[in-house]
């Protein structure tokens, strides 16, 4: 949720931060300097609320002020609360979350990386045109896409199910045309054609060579698509009707509808609020640990050899 | 049982008007009515024939009621969804009806949407399986709620009486120590509690048609009224309705009542921090407030609504729900029988009294001393539930709603809403909301009395 924005935040951060650095001896630009702060800071506050505010119970959250902690520190007693609210339904959204946005990101980068690289290497009928199909695709929000794509999967009797969750997240146009950017120029016409000389097939080429110069698009493309399955809400809301199949979204969602239900209504604010803090953190340690390999992925191809 | 998003309400609205226009031709409303009685035989049949049901309903915990009904039943075995609250509940129902496919059985429903579930035909007639021999059970105007003239359409699981909740502490302070018996006794307070607290007396929210139907509901207005088949009646600009808008209207422009949408951070914050001395609500308000503002415990003190005439002591509704059978069930003898019990059962109507906090609309728990003597110690040992049942017998016995309460309410968020928020002429506002309802129904093919 906030880490999607955040996390790229801090790349962005990083990633100047760095040239600052070695260029040491020149002049550093002080308005500069100060604009990333506060670019750093407006993208830092929510997820510095959201930290703040799960170490609240119900009550100091809305009688204490925002920003700082509350008159007690109720952390790890929320911890629990999410744990065990509806006997730990949430443990069943996360692995559903985990899997319904594992299985897509890696399926998305597979089929991204073979259409990029396809696109990019290959020149046959209709290339021109099915990219531009791609490319238009682009535009198209998933959101709009939500409901015709409910009609078809009704009709495959589809619904209600995980592959309602994973089938249309394995479609990602930008990954395709990331990766078509990308394959341009990480894999030299020259280094497949000594392939093909040399006697391998173009799949081996694909997976022996071509697939690993790629790597760090990949990475960029797991990370797109990881991040985008892993917020989706509006899909899996028209999708699924059974509370043991909801991803975190809609689940965390459908708690906090209960916060306010009037009669019957359970006060699980704080309960909310400490499974979003939790439910981000697993993006957050994702961008961590692949940090390295996106930062070359949007690096490289920038400059031409 | 009464929020609904507001950023949903157009989508809903949108999709009730594909509803009815697909089955609004085809089909003659009113439900399904099956002509003859079905037998108690038939009743011990079904129930302990292997049965599976599935039951969508968004009350936390109710899974222990059905737990009730698993035990004496053992032969239905009763799934319990919860696919979303208020609006996006009724979107999921209209899209499985639509789709045929993946339907519940049961179906829990707020009494203002009954009706744009019957005009579908989408309702079962419980009346066929003997619903009618429990209305006496049921405070009346509750029954009236879940009947027609045409059949009986839902099991009352809980309902929202008016009355009103403020803090004591910050009225003694502007010297109002006891509660306003009569609106114009309301304003002489709110005048006081402003002066001398900076607090308002109240908050009429700006996202919340239920809670200004439910004052006009008071004040004895019929705003809507449906046959059940093609007709309906408008009328929320009526003089009476503009007379209980415009004694608002005065309040909010004085600034002695608060116009925050409800149920958000803001309005919690404002509950919290005594921004509201109190606030006009329902009967499930006491259970919510303690859970929302537990730190204001002991200074809140719950009261009957101030009146329009001293002379009566009437009430509205604000909320509360009952459990429906779709028509498409393929068991509705043990579906109406799982409506019954969770609502009608001793064991069961209790326990959602006191385990789920849902305000009973059940005699059996209504009358029950231990529901009504319990003392709450967050309104400093009121007996909140006595008062609020005592309440539940001046509403209004007769209020009907609109075959498309969406778009109603929907346009009531753009219109008057937005006019409440910007204090603009609410009279003004009610003659757009009626021609805008009127045009609708019009459109609708509906003939408007």
């Amino acid at each position: 949720m906030t880490a999607t924005i955040t996390a790229p935040a801090r790349e962005n951060a990083a990633g100047h931060a760095k040239p600052s650095k070695r260029r040491q001896g020149k002049k550093r630009s002080l308005p500069l300097t100060i604009l990333l702060w506060l670019c750093a800071l407006y993208f830092l506050l929510p997820l510095f609320w959201l930290f703040i505010a799960s170490t609240k119970d119900n009550s100091d959250l809305f009688s204490t002020f925002g920003l700082w902690f509350g008159n007690r520190f109720s952390l790890w007693d929320n911890v629990v609360s999410v744990f065990t609210a509806r006997d730990g339904l949430y443990l069943r959204w996360a692995l559903n979350t985990v899997l319904y946005a594992g299985v897509s990101a890696i399926g998305a980068s597979l089929v991204a990386t073979m259409a990029g690289y396809a696109f990019a290497k290959y020149t046959f009928p209709g290339s021109r045109v099915l990219f531009s199909l791609t490319l238009g695709a682009i535009m198209i929000p998933l959101t709009a896409l939500a409901l015709p794509t409910y009609l078809l999967f009704n009709a495959a009797s589809l619904t209600n199910t995980p592959w309602a969750m994973i089938l249309p997240s394995l479609v990602s146009p930008f990954g395709v045309f990331l990766m078509r950017v990308y394959a341009a120029d990480a894999v030299p016409d020259s280094m497949i054609e000594a392939a093909r000389v040399d006697g391998a097939g173009e799949f081996r080429i694909f997976w022996q060579v071509s697939f690993r110069l790629l790597g760090p698009g990949v990475v960029t493309v797991f990370l797109f698509a990881l991040v985008a399955t892993w917020n989706n809400y509006f899909l899996p809301l028209i999708m699924l009707n059974t509370s043991s199949l909801y991803p975190l979204t809609v689940g965390l969602a459908q708690q906090q509808a209960a916060s306010a239900a009037g009669g019957g209504a359970q006060a699980l604010f704080s309960t909310v609020i400490t499974g979003s803090l939790i439910s981000v953190v697993p993006l957050i340690i994702a961008f961590l640990f692949l940090q390295r390999y996106w930062e070359t992925g949007l690096a490289t191809g920038g400059v031409k050899e | 049982m009464k929020k609904a998003p507001r950023t949903a309400m157009k989508l809903v609205g949108s999709a009730a008007v594909a509803a009815l226009l697909l089955t609004g031709c085809s089909s003659s409303p009113g439900g399904t009515t099956a002509k003859e009685t079905t037998s108690q035989d038939q009743i011990d049949k079904a129930l302990t024939t292997p049965t599976k049901l599935t039951f969508w309903t968004w009350v936390p915990g109710i899974e222990k009621e059905v737990a009730l009904f698993e035990k004496k039943y053992p032969a239905i075995d009763v799934t319990v969804e919860n696919v979303g609250q208020g609006l996006p509940h009724y979107q999921k129902i209209r899209t499985a009806l639509q789709s045929k496919d993946g339907a519940p059985d049961v179906v829990q429903m707020e009494y203002q949407y009954l009706p744009s579930f019957t005009v579908t035909n989408s309702l079962l007639d419980l009346s066929a399986y003997g619903a009618k021999g429990v209305a006496g059970d049921y405070v009346d105007w509750v029954w009236n709620q879940v009947s027609t003239d045409k059949g009986v359409w839902a099991y009352p699981q809980d309902v929202g009486p008016m009355g009103n909740l403020y803090r004591s502490d910050i009225l003694t302070k502007a010297g109002v120590t006891s509660a306003p018996k009569t609106y114009e006794e309301y304003a002489t307070a709110a005048k006081k509690v402003k002066d001398a607290t900076g607090s308002t007396i109240s908050n009429l929210a700006t996202n919340d048609p239920a809670q200004v139907v439910g004052l006009l509901w008071q004040a004895g207005v019929k705003p809507f009224g449906y046959d059940g088949d093609k007709t309906v009646s408008i009328n929320v600009n009526s003089p009476e309705a503009k007379k209980v808008l415009g004694y608002w209207q005065d309040l909010i422009q004085k600034d002695l009542v608060s116009t925050d949408a409800d149920f958000n951070d803001q309005f919690y914050q404002g509950l919290a921090g005594g921004k509201y001395a109190g606030w006009l609500t329902a009967a499930w308000a006491p259970i919510f407030l303690q859970g929302t503002v537990a730190d204001t415990a002991g200074k809140w003190t719950a009261a009957p609504m101030p009146q329009w005439d001293a002379t009566k002591n009437v009430s509205g509704n604000w909320g509360g729900s009952a459990d429906a059978v779709l028509s498409t069930t393929k068991n509705p003898i043990a579906a109406e029988e799982l409506a019954k019990f969770i609502n009608h059962d001793q064991e069961s109507t209790t326990m959602l009294a006191t385990q789920q906090s849902l305000f009973p609309a059940a005699k059996n728990v209504l009358g029950s001393p231990t529901f009504t003597d319990a003392k709450s110690d967050f309104f400093g040992g009121q007996t909140v539930n006595k008062l609020f049942a005592d309440i539940s017998n001046t509403v209004d016995k007769k209020f009907e709603w609109l075959p498309f309460t969406d778009y109603a309410y929907s346009q009531f968020n753009e219109i008057v809403g937005t006019s409440i928020g910007e204090k603009k002429d609410l009279s003004t506002a009610l003659d757009t909301w009626q021609d805008v309802l009127v045009k609708y129904a019009k459109d609708q093919g509906f003939t408007v009395k």
